[in-house]
């Protein structure tokens, strides 16, 4: 399969001929061979069960390949221990298709979590938390348990914890799902502010073909395990090749 | 004014009041166990201490056998004092046998000579025997080595069996502490896995979980130690308002060893806890990428 590649000396995110299988008769991804140029944004299409999770899984750490090689941040993760995971993981902001919200923490906690495990003192993000809530809508909710939020809040809640500590790749498994149409655009533009402002590599996974062709972004198809068609920005230089 | 004050973890929950009724029980069973094993070690030590180095003569004859009877104890080497008992200090002996209305005035009485032997002398229960035995005196030497050997072995026995069972309860108390914990943090798996995808370290994931099963083994362990004490203190009193026979019992004293073992219980379930928490959840992160 042809590779796509965008032109970058390091790639945040390199995906070399990767396949990953549970079983002989179970490929999940058959060969899958991608990179994500600093500062890109790019949506990965595609019908349910594709695969499209299973990648975005691979791409955030949470599964290691079957065969190939999947690079982040210029380090071949298959070369890497377990403990040397986590200072990558860190650079990666993940918004899960399920939210994954701590049912015990309050809104503002859940977005304060990445900055904990960070080791950093309450004091020193508490209003950086806060505007960020606010910015996505939920400054009066910051107290909000996930059980009293709805769908749309919770999923801004996932937002705005995966950009809070600011990473250097925010991956996001259908980040605009359970929001309006309205709300979905304001997430997509906190999204591309990020991605311009400071350099953030974005990398989506949606089924809201609406929005991929409003954003002008790089556009990964995947389809039965492969990537089959790739469609980059139309002002991008690949696209006036 | 600060806003994230809130563990990690979740408070408790059902599953770690369940835990932390185990813990309390097991430390309970454990602590009150060790209690006994030592009042039982330390009951064989009085009984024995109390008779070793005394011997009792009992003489079959006259008066006046009795007489030459206790200068032949006095004079033997290896005994400090000897004194023939009186008849005040017999009907004493026999008052929990013949109860406290006392000895019928015609009732003929042993003549008894009481000795001690010097602390640390061999055999002189044998010498007295002998001697009286060369002079011709019908007498009974009982110097209770049989009875103090008897009374070791059962108490050793009891402090075996009572020491047995503390080391049993503390196994189990571990393993069904680490058991417990293991099923409590796997319905947690679901923090442990966001927490490392997060990008935090398995140090930093099993600390949480360390801390927090620490302290429950702890204050379940301390509450377990308390109930111990109070079932020891409720033994004691019981067994100082009763009759002279009480004696026989073993004492729960509630001393500097009976503190030990309480104080220590706490400390291993907490430690146990902790173990079992921070191998559960390494072994869960293991299991992750």
């Amino acid at each position: 399969m042809p590779e796509h590649e965008f032109p970058s000396d390091e790639p945040v995110l390199r995906f070399d001929r990767v396949g990953l299988n549970y079983g002989p008769d179970l490929d999940v991804l058959a060969d899958v061979s991608m990179t994500l140029r600093p500062g890109s944004m790019t949506f990965l299409t595609g019908p349910s069960g594709a695969g499209k999770s299973t990648l975005l899984k691979l791409a955030y750490l949470a599964l290691r390949p079957t065969t190939g090689r999947v690079s982040i941040f210029g380090v071949d993760t298959g070369a890497l221990r377990r403990r040397d995971l986590a200072p990558l993981r860190r650079r990666v902001g993940v918004v899960f298709q399920e939210f994954r919200l701590l049912d015990h923490l309050s809104a503002y906690e859940n977005v304060a979590l990445p900055l904990r495990v960070m080791g950093r003192q309450e004091a020193s993000y508490r209003k950086d938390v806060i505007d960020l809530l606010t910015w996505v809508g939920l400054g009066d909710r910051l107290d909000a348990k996930p059980a009293t939020l709805s769908g749309g809040e919770k999923q801004r809640v996932a937002i705005a914890r995966a950009v809070v500590a600011k990473p250097d790749l925010i991956i996001a498994d259908e980040p605009t799902g359970n929001v309006d149409e309205e709300m979905g655009e304001r997430l997509f533009r906190l999204f591309r502010e990020l991605n311009r402002r400071l350099k953030t590599t974005v990398l989506i996974a949606t089924h809201d073909m609406a929005l991929v062709r409003r954003a002008k972004a790089d556009v990964l198809r995947l389809a039965d395990g492969m990537v089959v068609r790739v469609q980059a920005p139309p002002d991008s230089p690949e696209a006036l090749a | 004014m600060s806003r994230a004050t809130a563990p990690l973890l979740p408070k408790e929950d059902a599953r770690e009041a369940a835990l932390f009724f185990v813990v309390c029980a097991l430390c309970f069973l454990a602590a009150f166990s060790g209690l006994v094993a030592r009042a039982a070690y330390a009951a064989a030590g009085e009984w024995t201490s109390d008779v070793a180095g005394q011997i009792t003569v009992r003489v079959r004859g006259s008066e006046s056998d009795t007489i030459r009877a206790i200068e032949l104890v006095k004079a033997t080497p290896g005994i400090a004092s000897a004194h023939v008992l009186t008849r005040a200090e017999s009907e004493e002996l026999l008052k929990p046998w013949l109860g406290p209305s006392g000895v019928p005035a015609d009732l003929p009485l042993p003549h008894l000579i009481a000795a001690e032997a010097v602390h640390g002398a061999n055999g002189v229960g044998e010498r007295v025997g002998a001697k009286l035995n060369e002079a011709k005196i019908d007498a009974k030497v009982d110097d209770h080595a049989m009875w103090s050997a008897d009374a070791r072995r059962a108490t050793d026995t009891i402090g075996l069996v009572a020491l047995s069972a503390v080391l049993l309860l503390a196994a189990t108390g571990v393993a069904v502490i680490a058991f417990a914990t293991h099923a409590t943090l796997l319905a947690r798996r679901d923090i442990v896995e966001l927490l490392h995808l997060t990008g935090a370290k398995d140090s930093f994931v099993a600390g949480l979980f360390e801390r927090r099963f620490l302290m429950l083994g702890v204050q379940a362990g301390a509450l377990g130690a308390l109930l111990a004490f109070g079932a020891a203190a409720f033994i004691l009193f019981a067994v100082r308002q009763a009759d002279e026979q009480a004696w026989l019992l073993p004492q729960l004293s509630l001393s500097l060893a009976d503190g030990l073992i309480l104080g220590l219980s706490p400390l291993v379930a907490g430690a146990a806890a902790m173990l079992a928490a921070k191998v559960t959840v390494m072994r869960s992160l293991s299991d992750m990428v």
